[in-house]
């Protein structure tokens, strides 16, 4: 088997392992480019064979190939990229789940990792996994300070850089990159959240553990503090997504929102479910076609990155995503405050993945007799 | 488990498995050839090609030119496509226009 290049020239082929010799092994892995730009934890055998045998055991067997560079992704490359970002053996299946997903066509990474724009592959994990791998979906979920969210999502970085070969300015084009890219994985706060979590909204048992990956931006806050009324709070949610500046202003597609459990309590104090809070959202979260084409100050512009069914009178009313299924939402944060986030996708250029951890399927079925998609 | 230091680094990478292709021939008379205007679908990449088109076309006299339209920018062309565009044309242009 020999290595190629994405242009076809070959490559000196690659050897597994390289002797230290001597060499400091952090400044080794700095000086090879293997990195995220932080120290890595250096893969020891040991802690390889660990993070296999918790795969399921053989290192040769290929979960995945990884975008732009089309890298084969086996369990024992995930291992060292697991162990490199200090996951522990125990996060393995969830970081797997997630590349799978990501790694579907129709996700579609390879333009994720080399756009211009600023996206990272978000993941959000439900089900008791999240519990039995100690993640945080309480306070300071998106931040620091938890190591299996840090660490899983830092792996998915390490993978999408070394697989994937995404190195900014190489084959990541992104113009100004985002902090997300170092590690953006949380889980939902199902515990303090009012509703159903959003696995089982999507026809997933309780007890199944899945992961969600979308093409993210950052999450932009909501700070929205006087709101008691379901209207109050979603009409602040609104304010967010109605600018005209990211990409699903401009072009369609699927967005996130996490509400802070004391706002998701608010709103489904009145009986609103979470059906309700994405018919709202996608209903009046619009823009008029005016303030997206400036007008035509810069010449006439039809903007194709819209649904070609959209009408484009000036005035028109431009919704910021063509259905309630396009927001995906979920309650995430810790109990006290009133802030919540919009999360704006790539546009229609990406299509999210769920995922079961187990390989479990849903159960709800796609027309919903069982009312589960009106949770 | 008890932290020993590493004696070997390992290559996370994974290896690209690939048949590496020869590039078409190249050509070598522009004039009369028919030519495929690929447009990607960004913002003003229709009005750009447009003018190159022109531009060209006026030197060059194409027998043919057949325009071709990505589903988005961020999508690979479809192999549908990719096969028109092969099997009915000597050249092809393309451009980003934001």
């Amino acid at each position: 088997m020999s290595e190629v290049g994405i242009t076809g020239v070959p490559e000196i082929v690659l050897h597994d392992m390289t002797r230290f010799d001597g060499a400091d092994p952090q400044e080794w892995y700095f000086s090879n480019g293997y990195t995220d730009g932080l120290p890595v934890v250096p893969p020891t055998p040991e802690k390889v064979d660990a993070m296999v045998d918790a795969l399921g055991g053989e290192p040769d067997l290929l979960e995945a190939r990884v975008p732009p560079r089309w890298g084969n992704l086996t369990r024992r490359v995930l291992a060292v990229n697991a162990v490199m970002a200090g996951c522990l053996p125990i996060y393995a299946p969830v970081l797997r789940t997630a590349m799978r997903a990501m790694c579907e066509n129709h996700f579609n990474l390879n333009a994720i990792q080399a756009t211009t724009h600023v996206i990272a592959p978000l993941a959000i994990v439900n089900g008791p996994v999240r519990r039995e791998i100690g993640m945080n979906c309480g306070h300071g979920a998106f931040g620091p300070g938890n190591r299996a969210n840090a660490t899983i999502g830092r792996a998915i970085r390490l993978i999408l850089l070394n697989v994937g070969g995404a190195l900014p300015g190489v084959l990541d084009k992104s113009t100004q990159g985002t902090p997300a890219k170092y590690s953006y994985c949380v889980a939902e706060n199902e515990e303090e959240s009012p509703w159903a979590p959003y696995h089982v909204e999507k026809g997933y048992r309780l007890q199944d553990s899945t992961v969600f990956v979308i093409g993210a931006e950052s999450n932009h806050n909501i700070n929205s503090p006087l709101p008691n009324d379901p209207e109050g709070v979603l009409d602040d949610v609104i304010s967010s997504m109605t600018t005209v500046v990211h990409n699903n202003a401009r072009a369609s597609g699927h967005c996130t929102v996490a509400l802070s459990p004391e706002h998701a309590q608010t709103i489904a104090k009145h009986g609103w479910t979470r059906h309700d809070v994405r018919c709202y959202l996608q209903m009046y979260a619009t823009n008029k076609f005016g303030r997206i084409v400036h007008d035509h100050k810069y010449g006439k512009a039809y903007n194709r990155h819209l649904p070609r069914h959209y009408r484009r009178d000036l005035d028109s009313d431009i919704p910021i995503v063509p259905s309630p299924d396009n927001i995906h939402l979920f309650v995430i944060g810790g109990t006290a405050g009133r802030f919540s986030s919009f999360i704006p996708g790539w546009g229609h250029y990406n299509n999210p993945v769920l995922r079961s951890v187990d390989g479990a399927t849903p159960v709800g079925g796609p027309i919903c007799i069982d009312g589960t998609c009106y949770l | 488990m008890a932290y020993r230091q590493p004696l070997y680094g390992y290559d996370p990478r994974g290896i690209v498995e690939a048949e590496p292709r020869a590039l078409s021939p190249r050509l070598t008379e522009l004039h009369g050839v028919r030519l495929a205007v690929l447009d990607n679908a960004k913002m003003k990449a229709g009005r750009l090609l447009g003018y190159t088109t022109e531009i060209l076309n006026e030197e060059f006299k194409f027998s043919q030119v057949n325009t071709y339209v990505k589903r988005g920018f961020s999508y690979t062309a479809t192999p549908e496509m990719i096969e028109q565009i092969a099997s009915g044309n000597d050249a092809v242009i393309t451009a980003i226009g934001d």
